[in-house]
């Protein structure tokens, strides 16, 4: 089964066709109710109904709040939806906000401020400066100033090339991997 | 011109005859490498390393060589295992994944390694674990409350864990260096699907992360280290040639698309 859902899935090279579809489909299908079955097993059952079913009532609570989540698809009672949605956005950004700043932002910033005094950390400096003054669109993109954003457009295409080549590092694993696949645990010649 | 199913063609045949020749090729190890390896050979024995599984299934042919390589290594040293995915589909891969290894390797479920399953919501679920990771999981993937076995009795948040390693193939793993590592200065380790490693580069550089591994290169180094080849390194051969297969056909590509260029300016200048 496995062995013939891989060769419907690759049969997309040859071009698109029912066979490739179907197992598109099932896919999609299979990881939607995986999702869906361990979701309710690991969390609704354990978090919500036995608690209640026990009568921990405060539990009640956030299960209300879900529950209204759903309201959004009555266009009546849609207004109620956003009590809980304001409750997840405002405690997802006041928990995200100082983390992704220290993380993303400051901790970042330090480094490459302290590591200038090598010649890798003064590569990646000028790398930084150059390509953050790429983005700086208020300004006219000429003389000394475009020299710097030309520099930066060069080390963006550095990177992403580097990317690129990853991606495709990524997808060929894939690829080999089912090879492996068909080649050893399906007919057996490895 | 060559017609991309002649390309597909040659691609599938340059993997399957490497994998069939089965070629062995000693590899240099990257530092970003060694520096997992020698920061998971440096723990104590008994100490406990968190793996979370964030991964999709379809990630696996990748990734998986990663995790065997990382929970072989862990269980060898006589490292405790705690194992949990914030990915859905990640949950059954991680606990068969952990579940295989330990008993090959005879370690025992609730003392040497533990499985936690799965938790939605990664920020309240990494940021829940910094306080109480029973706050989070309250039983095991078994459902057996985690006080119940005496691994999950002494884990009571990351002070208690020597080390994070998240098995990602997307941006889970920057999660965890923001939640855990910023608030509760967990060391992390990620293990990565090679697609990733440009974006995750800046927090090793920047010493956010405790160590980088990705890929099959990474899993085929890692190998080396432990000296128990596996699909990492099986892979690492045909993934060289077909890379270098690739390389030729870009260049191909390039010199096929600059006489062609020569030719309209030809065809052009006759006209003009």
């Amino acid at each position: 089964m496995t062995a013939l859902l891989t060769l419907a899935i690759y049969s997309f090279l040859a071009g698109d066709n029912p066979v490739y579809k179907f197992a598109e489909h099932l896919l999609v299908g299979l990881s939607l109710g995986y999702s869906l079955v361990i979701t309710v097993k690991s969390v609704l059952v354990p978090q919500a109904v036995s608690p209640l079913a026990q009568g921990d009532w405060p539990v009640l609570i956030p299960v209300i709040l879900g529950g209204a989540m759903f309201l959004r698809f009555s266009p009546r009672l849609r207004g109620w939806s956003q009590i809980p949605l304001a409750l997840v956005i405002g405690a997802g950004a006041g928990a995200s906000i100082p983390a992704m700043l220290q993380a993303r932002v400051l901790r970042q910033m330090g480094a490459t401020i302290s590591g200038s005094a090598t010649l890798d950390g003064a590569v990646i400096l000028v790398g930084v400066a150059t390509t953050l003054s790429y983005f700086v669109f208020s300004r006219e993109q000429t003389r000394l100033w475009g020299r710097g954003t030309l520099i930066g457009r060069y080390f963006m295409m550095v990177f992403f090339g580097a990317t690129f080549a990853y991606t495709i590092m990524s997808r060929m694993a894939l690829l080999i991997g089912r090879v492996e696949f068909l080649l050893g645990a399906w007919l057996g010649w490895l | 011109m060559l017609g991309r199913r002649v390309i597909f063609g040659v691609l599938g045949l340059a993997v399957l005859g490497v994998l069939c020749l089965r070629p062995h090729w000693r590899l240099s190890v990257s530092p970003s490498t060694q520096r997992v390896f020698d920061t998971i050979a440096a723990l104590d024995s008994g100490a406990v390393v968190m793996i979370s599984f964030d991964h999709e299934a379809a990630s696996l042919p990748e990734v998986g060589p990663l995790g065997e390589a990382i929970v072989n290594h862990c269980l060898r040293r006589g490292v405790a295992v705690i194992g949990l995915a914030l990915f859905s589909e990640g949950t059954a891969v991680g606990y068969e994944l952990l579940a295989h290894r330990a008993t090959a390797l005879g370690r025992r479920e609730g003392i040497d390694w533990l499985y936690l399953g799965y938790r939605p919501q990664y920020t309240a679920a990494i940021l829940g674990m910094g306080e109480n990771i029973r706050e989070v999981f309250a039983t095991d993937y078994a459902g057996r409350p985690i006080d119940a076995t005496p691994l999950g009795h002494r884990v009571h948040n990351y002070s208690d864990v020597a080390l994070v390693v998240s098995i990602a193939d997307g941006s889970m793993a920057t999660y965890w260096v923001e939640y855990a590592g910023v608030r509760y200065h967990a060391r992390i380790v990620a293990a990565l699907s090679a697609v990733m490693v440009t974006s995750y580069i800046p927090y090793l550089e920047a010493g956010q992360l405790a160590g980088l591994v990705a890929g099959f290169r990474g899993a085929a180094e890692y190998e080396q280290l432990l000296e128990q080849p596996g699909a990492g390194s099986r892979g690492m051969a045909a993934q060289t040639v077909a890379h270098a297969l690739v390389a030729v056909l870009v260049v191909i590509g390039n010199i096929e698309a600059w006489s062609l260029r020569r030719r309209r300016r030809t065809v052009a200048g006759n006209h003009g």
